[in-house]
């Protein structure tokens, strides 16, 4: 169904409104494969795209996040920060979520809107949201 | 004057979660603007983005505990006006070292390449009388 080459661009053979090139990531997880092959029937894309943004965080962008998130809020090594890891608990006020998020514009070379930076409580809305990021701009 | 009459100032925030709200858009504005700020006085290096992101959360932070949406309007005023005026390259580079980017105790961080092999008596010489 798909085509893999190794090193730079993958492209995926998929429904016509989700096809798209994601240069940012040069492997495809498992997860994502399964979440096209699985919608045989006639999706309604809304549907469609909600089960892919919920099982679709590559784990080596939720590696990335995690040490920015340690390195900002200066976290000890053996503090584990895992996707579900809220902000609060690890010790953050409002403003090192802000300071974070722009920590993650920079790293991945995205611009949160507003709205969207709000909603950011966990480690895996970001690593989430830094993926449907990437691929609308390399769509 | 003719300065002041051209300034336009936004209106007074009503409650601490509009204050807030603008608090948090000056920083990001602030946090966006790192890139050209570093391009401008040439900070490459110096200093790296995300020093400089603490410590424009740190300045913030400082005044952190004012509960008056009035006060705080005046010090994002202050804020942006200290932001344009770095942006516009109205300051110099010392300016911008010695009030961002040198610490607390006064010294840069070790970046000079001489410092490298001083040995750690002398480092604690220079620092202190006790040690």
């Amino acid at each position: 169904m798909a085509a893999f080459t190794g090193a730079s661009s993958t492209t995926l053979i998929s429904p016509p409104h989700i096809s798209r090139q994601c240069l940012a990531s040069t492997r495809i997880s498992g997860l994502k494969m399964v979440s096209f092959s699985n919608s045989g029937r006639s999706n309604l894309p809304v549907s469609f795209r909600r089960l892919q943004i919920s099982c679709a965080a590559k784990p080596e962008t939720v590696e990335k996040v995690c040490d920015i998130v340690k390195k900002q809020l200066a976290l000890k090594d053996d503090v584990s920060v895992a996707g579900d890891s809220k902000f609060a608990t690890l010790g953050a006020d409002s403003l090192d979520t802000v300071e974070i998020v722009m920590a993650l514009e920079e790293a991945f070379g995205i611009t949160v809107e507003e709205e969207s930076a709000q909603s950011i409580a966990t480690v895996q809305d970001a690593a989430d949201l830094i993926e449907k990021l990437c691929e609308k701009d390399s769509a | 004057m003719a300065f002041a009459m051209r300034v336009k100032v936004p209106p007074n925030s009503a409650t601490l979660q509009e204050a807030r709200h603008r608090t948090f858009d000056f920083f990001r504005a602030a946090c966006r603007s790192i890139p050209s700020i570093m391009d401008i006085y040439n900070l490459y290096d110096v200093v790296t983005p995300s020093q400089l992101r603490s410590t424009i959360a740190a300045e913030i932070r400082k005044n952190a505990h004012i509960s008056n949406p009035k006060v705080i309007d005046m010090l994002l005023f202050k804020g942006m006006e200290e932001l344009s005026n770095i942006t516009e390259h109205a300051k110099q580079r010392h300016h911008i070292i010695g009030q961002y980017v040198v610490g607390n105790q006064g010294l840069v961080q070790d970046v000079a390449t001489k410092d490298e092999n001083i040995s750690k008596f002398l480092k604690n010489f220079y620092k202190t009388n006790y040690f």
